[in-house]
Parts: structure tokens; C-alpha cells; sequence
């Protein structure tokens, strides 16, 4: 009891748990019949018990499901020489085939990379600790920019000659001329790991400005096959492909325009290797 | 077949049986460890040991309890050895008050994600054994009796850091009850059990 008028949320609490003595309880009830501030308190206390049962609990990510199944496989593994047969990947692509928002948009031509394996690739930062909100406005504007430098048209990822300015984004131009339809987008390396959440979030925040540079070597060309292969599915135009992790699994992110007036994107999440989904796609935001 | 029988079979060999019990039962105990810990990325640490603990020892199950009970009480103890390593403290009473007034919605959030939101950072304010308790009874609906033999301690124990948890959030989260249908509901259940 408080002084000598009101009892604490605790005894109530108690009370209301039966975990009170018969002569406690029988004089905290007395008192509750006369008194509103505690009967409010104890209303709390209920309040308390049905917001936590109401609380949604959201189903195990698929992610999460993926790497317990190859941790067990692991074990497995380990005990018997062979793997089990755990939680197998859903074919998200199928599943969401027919998802209510996924109208069918403009047909938008999408080439592969050309023989002679020319793209663009950007430079790992320093630190793959990415920042989240807190990025300036300047560089979200540049970040915009660069949406259209990189072009994948008629078969062909290309960038321009010359070394870029530090921090700048290398200005790439399409190896076939525009009329050919070509379809744009930024391919950015962070190695963040993205959770749920982080996909939910404006996604220009995490596909920031980088420096690309010209390479040779053949990992973009695999990136931009598929992105061609899951863009040409979606029939969506690519925005940015983060080369990134999803809850700690090497994946893809490809943002594309679901419906740029209103900032709205469909994000897929696609193992790099094997070119599938890993988790059902999210309609997100850009900025 | 039973989770009993699917854990006989594992013990013997069979490399299909133990991912069937993971499918059955891996959303329960994610949801277990998500609100223990607050944390997504401790909550899929957390079911992971606990799932390949769970797969080590399984000849160590006895069978005195469901094998549910046994598997929430290998994911549970995993929440709170991790917590326990993090050091997560007990909460002053002034620092809840402090919580209890700040102003965090996002002016972007619906209404069912904030609340979700307050909770669960409400929750990390509670000591790891009361948070576990309200998890189990309040948030998963668990009996007091099917709470105690997870958490491995008597149902009065159990009653009471329930009590003593809900003490804590009241001032917290009491605020909850005038955003959403569910809490007018509650408010009058709660003036239901005051005026008897």
C-alpha cells in the first residue's frame, strides 16, 4: 500500500494473479470498491495482459528457416557423412506469380551481358557497415543520378572509358544506341546484410552512390544475366542491384520500378548463385 | 505422427524425422525468441543453437514432457544465456517512467506496428526472467503450468514474475489502451474487473 489511501500496481498485480493471501486480498477488494484510482490501475494491468496477447507474432523469415536448415544439414553432415532433407526453398517466383499487385506492366527489353564480358562494376566500400537513415540529401540526389549511368541494352553492360573521379559514379553509356531500348540500372556492391526490415525501408539509403570502375571480370555478367532473368519475369524496370547478403546469405537485392510516381518498388531477393528467390518479394519504397 | 514418435525415429537414424519437427514447430519458437530478445538477428542466432542443441541431444529427451515443452525450453534457455552474456540489466524505476513518456511513433508507421513496436521495446526493459514469463503466458498464451515446466521453475514462480512484469509495463504501455479497438476492449474488461 501507498501511505494509507492506494495500493501499487504491484500488489494489484498480485491480486489479480491470485497470488495474494485471503486477508490481503479480501482488504485490497474493499478497497477497490471505493476506490477509482486503483480500480483505473488495475484496469492498466489488464490492459497490459491483452496488449501483449494481441501483439502479432510474425511467422519464422524464410531466411532464418534457410540457414537453420543448413546448419542442421551441417550436423548432419558432420554426424553421418550426408545431409538431411530440411526446409526446402519455395519457389517464391511461382508462388507470387499471381500476387494481386504484380500487374502485368510495359514489356521493357532487357539484353545479357555481350561476349566480350564489358560491365561496370562499383568498388567495395571500405567499410561494408552501411549507414541506414542518416544519408544527405546530396547524396540521395546522386544516388538518383546515377539511376540511368549504367545501361544494360541489346545484350550489352558496358561503361565508358577513363578512370572516374573518386567518389564519383562513372558515367556509363550504352555500347548500342539508345533507340534500342535500353534499360538502366545501378549495381552497387555493399555486402550489407538486409533484414525484413531493412527492405521495408527507402531503399536509396542502402543502394547509395559508389564509385564504379571498369573490370573484366565475369561476376557482373552473371549479375546482369540475372537480373535480366528475374526483370524479364516481373516485366519491371530495373532501378539498382545491391550485391549484398539477406539475413546473412549472399543474395541479390534488385529494386525495380513497381510504380515510380508514387516511389513504389518491388524488391526481389535472389540467391546470386543459383538466380532464385530466397524470400517472397517486398513492394518498398525508394525514397 | 506425434512429435514423439518423430524424435524416436531421428534418434534412430531416420534424416527426414527431425526437419519435419522443425517445420512443425519452427514459427512457435521464433516467435518465442523474437519477443525474448527484441532482436531479429539474436532471435535467429537463438533458434538456430537451440534447433542444432535440439538435434545433438535428442537422445537426451526422456519423454516426461511433450516435446514441444522440451524444444521451448532449449529455445528459451538460448534467449536467456544470450541475454545473460549481453548483460541486459534490470530497469530503475524512473528509467521506466522515462520510457513510459517519451515520444517515439514514426509518422510513417500504422497504428498496429507502432504498438507492436512500444511492446517490444517495453519488454527489453523487463529483467530476462519476467520478460520470458509474460512471453509465454501473455504474448503466446501458454498455461502458467506449461509456462513453469518450460522455464523448468514452480507455477507460483511463474505467476508472480508475471505480476511483477506487468507492474512494469502498466505505466508503459496503459497508454496503448485508447489507440485501437482492442484496448478500449480492454479498458473495459479492465473496468469489468474493478467494479466486479
Amino acid at each position: 500500500m501507498t501511505g494509507d489511501t492506494h495500493y501499487d500496481l504491484e500488489i494489484l498485480a498480485e491480486l489479480a494473479e491470485g497470488l495474494l493471501d485471503a486477508a490481503t486480498a479480501q482488504q485490497v477488494r474493499e478497497h477497490l470498491a471505493a476506490c477509482s484510482p486503483c480500480g483505473e490501475l488495475l484496469a492498466d494491468l489488464a490492459a497490459v495482459r491483452e496488449v501483449l496477447a494481441a501483439t502479432p507474432t510474425p511467422a519464422m523469415p524464410m531466411g532464418v528457416a534457410l540457414r537453420i536448415d543448413r546448419a542442421l544439414a551441417a550436423e548432419a553432415g558432420s554426424a553421418r557423412g550426408g545431409g538431411v532433407g530440411l526446409v526446402e526453398s519455395p519457389d517464391w517466383d511461382e508462388l507470387m506469380r499471381d500476387a494481386p499487385w504484380e500487374e502485368a506492366p510495359e514489356p521493357v527489353r532487357l539484353g545479357v551481358v555481350a561476349d566480350d564480358g564489358s560491365v561496370v562494376r562499383t568498388r567495395r566500400r571500405a567499410s561494408t557497415r552501411r549507414r541506414r537513415w542518416a544519408m544527405p540529401a546530396v547524396a540521395a540526389a546522386a544516388a538518383a543520378a546515377v539511376v540511368g549511368s549504367v545501361v544494360v541494352s541489346s545484350g550489352l553492360l558496358t561503361a565508358s572509358g577513363g578512370e572516374p573521379g573518386r567518389g564519383k559514379v562513372l558515367q556509363a553509356q550504352p555500347a548500342v544506341p539508345s533507340e534500342t531500348a535500353g534499360v538502366s540500372y545501378m549495381i552497387t556492391d555493399s555486402g550489407y546484410n538486409y533484414s525484413e526490415h531493412a527492405l521495408k525501408q527507402p531503399l536509396v539509403g542502402y543502394f547509395g552512390p559508389y564509385e564504379a570502375k571498369k573490370e573484366d571480370g565475369g561476376g557482373n555478367g552473371k549479375v546482369a544475366a540475372c537480373v535480366s532473368k528475374i526483370t524479364s519475369r516481373t516485366k519491371l524496370r530495373p532501378i539498382a542491384v545491391d550485391q549484398s547478403q539477406y539475413n546473412g546469405q549472399e543474395a541479390l537485392v534488385i529494386a525495380s520500378w513497381k510504380d515510380q510516381a508514387r516511389n513504389k518498388v518491388r524488391v526481389d531477393v535472389v540467391d546470386p548463385f543459383k538466380c532464385k528467390a530466397i524470400r517472397k518479394p517486398v513492394l518498398g519504397r525508394w525514397k | 505422427m506425434p512429435d514423439a514418435e518423430l524424435l524416436a525415429r531421428h534418434i534412430n537414424g531416420d534424416p527426414h524425422a527431425f526437419s519435419e519437427i522443425v517445420k512443425r514447430h519452427r514459427d512457435r519458437m521464433w516467435a518465442v525468441a523474437l519477443r525474448t530478445l527484441g532482436d531479429p538477428d539474436e532471435a535467429a542466432d537463438a533458434v538456430q543453437d537451440a534447433f542444432v542443441s535440439a538435434y545433438r541431444k535428442a537422445h537426451s529427451f526422456r519423454g516426461e514432457a511433450a516435446v514441444t515443452t522440451w524444444l521451448h525450453r532449449i529455445v528459451v534457455n538460448a534467449c536467456l544465456d544470450r541475454m545473460r552474456r549481453k548483460s541486459v540489466r534490470p530497469v530503475a524505476d524512473d528509467e521506466l517512467i522515462e520510457a513510459a513518456e517519451r515520444d517515439t511513433p514514426m509518422p510513417d508507421q500504422t497504428a498496429e506496428r507502432e504498438v507492436s513496436m512500444e511492446v517490444s521495446a517495453a519488454l527489453k526493459l523487463l529483467p530476462a526472467d519476467q520478460r520470458a514469463a509474460l512471453v509465454l503466458v501473455d504474448m503466446m498464451g501458454y498455461s502458467v503450468e506449461d509456462a513453469a515446466q518450460v522455464l523448468s521453475v514452480p507455477s507460483g514462480t511463474v505467476k508472480s514474475r508475471c505480476a511483477r512484469g506487468r507492474a512494469k509495463l502498466a505505466p508503459i504501455l496503459s497508454h496503448l489502451r485508447n489507440r485501437s479497438n482492442l484496448t478500449r476492449v480492454s479498458s473495459a474488461k479492465g473496468a469489468e474487473l474493478r467494479d466486479g
